[in-house]
């Protein structure tokens, strides 16, 4: 009986140890396709990261449909499993969590605060001509776009919340991968994967590479009024 | 259609344990006891009329409730009892006439917590949100471990709440 036992902890540690070493943290070097998302009023970006194992940092952005040459970023470090690297030109401090199955996370400026969300890049470095750097970062379009539904729940406890996934696209427009970003309370999870589960993208023929996308909701009571709620009973 | 199969008439309306109940654990701190127990003084149609408002024959408890009112009784053990038959009028759907038990029982006893949510529960059946939320603010302030408040309250927030959800597409 003992044995048993012991030959069953045994297995289960061996399946964990398995398991562990299966995940292994996120390698950032490489070049990434990113969005870089904040507050609406300074509208999402998307951009290309570089970085190289000798720690250098690199960012291009599209501005104006076209991606300029590469801009410096201070040394990417990676300490306690986080990514960290800062943007000198927008003042703009970035984490990542590198336990993440994707490379993304946040960053934070004095004022401000947003995320990010990469997906391996298809390109090693910034192409020369306009086209060509447009195609690096190709939109991705929402063609179905569900709703999460309010939890019953969160409504009887008059619960209010917030939540950031982000996940990336494949070429057929189906969403995978998603992670939780920012979630205020637990009840709000399953209603954000259900309807990204029933969410889709214009498929991308010509583009066989994820791209990465995020989406925040917000989920927000409103008093009924009076007479609205008559209606309710009937 | 009212939400009444979330939260059974049984389960959110309150009964006094002073009229009817088997001796059980308290439930409530010797601060709130005014009202619960008035031991061997109950008489015993008002403990009948408990009985059978716990058993949801509503017509028999009214019944027996109000024959026991109508003998000589201790004030919180009338006060009970008016709540029981504000509790047996709530769950017919009788929302004015509960209030009117529910407001006569707490001129007796403004201690009784079950009479606030009763009364409530009652307000709530006529969409009268405000005073039903009042009612469960004080029926808390009196016993703030109570289950039903959150419930009645909760059925409340289906009513006059409307979820909204919007998204803010990253890219």
């Amino acid at each position: 009986m003992h044995n048993a036992a012991a030959i069953a902890t045994a297995f289960l540690a061996l399946v964990c140890a398995e398991t562990s070493a299966a995940r292994d943290d996120v390698d950032p070097v490489g070049t990434w396709s990113c969005v870089v998302w904040g507050h609406p009023d300074f509208g999402d970006e998307r951009v290309l990261l570089n970085f190289d194992p000798r720690g250098v940092a690199r960012l291009a952005r599209i501005e104006n449909d076209a991606v300029p040459a590469w801009s410096g970023l201070t040394p990417w470090i990676a300490e306690d499993r986080a990514l960290k690297f800062s943007d000198p030109r927008t003042g703009r401090q970035y984490t990542a969590d590198l336990r993440r199955d994707n490379l993304g996370g946040s960053w934070r400026t004095m004022t401000t605060t947003g995320g990010w969300w990469c997906a391996v890049a298809d390109v090693d470095v910034v192409p020369e001509t306009t086209q060509e750097r447009v195609a690096a970062l190709p939109p991705i379009l929402p063609l179905v776009t569900a709703t999460p539904r309010y939890p019953i729940e969160a409504i009887r406890l008059a619960k209010q919340g917030r939540v950031v996934t982000c996940f990336l696209v494949d070429a057929a427009g189906v969403i995978v991968e998603p992670e939780i970003i920012e979630l205020s309370d637990e009840m709000f999870r399953k209603p954000i994967l259900v309807a990204l589960g029933r969410s889709r993208y214009e498929p991308r023929a010509a583009d066989s590479v994820l791209r990465p996308s995020c989406r925040s909701y917000t989920f927000s009571l409103d008093r009924l009024a009076q007479h609205e709620i008559e209606l309710e009973f009937d | 259609m009212v939400r009444i199969t979330l939260c059974g008439i049984a389960s959110c309306l309150m009964l006094s344990p002073a009229l009817g109940q088997k001796p059980g654990p308290p439930e409530l701190t010797q601060q709130q006891a005014d009202s619960r127990t008035v031991l061997g003084v109950v008489n015993e149609y008002l403990a009948a009329g408990a009985e059978a408002i716990r058993a949801k024959d509503y017509d028999e408890g009214i019944r027996l409730t109000k024959l026991g009112l109508d003998r000589p009784n201790a004030a919180r053990d009338r006060a009970a009892a008016l709540s029981n038959l504000c509790a047996a009028h709530a769950a017919k759907n009788e929302p004015d006439t509960a209030i009117g038990y529910c407001t006569e029982s707490l001129d007796i006893n403004q201690m009784n917590w079950r009479a606030y949510s009763n009364r409530a529960y009652a307000y709530y059946l006529k969409r009268q949100f405000d005073l039903a939320d009042s009612d469960l603010d004080a029926a808390l302030s009196l016993n703030p471990s109570a289950r039903q408040m959150p419930q009645i309250r909760g059925m409340m927030n289906e009513r006059r709440l409307r979820g909204r959800v919007t998204m803010e597409e990253h890219q």
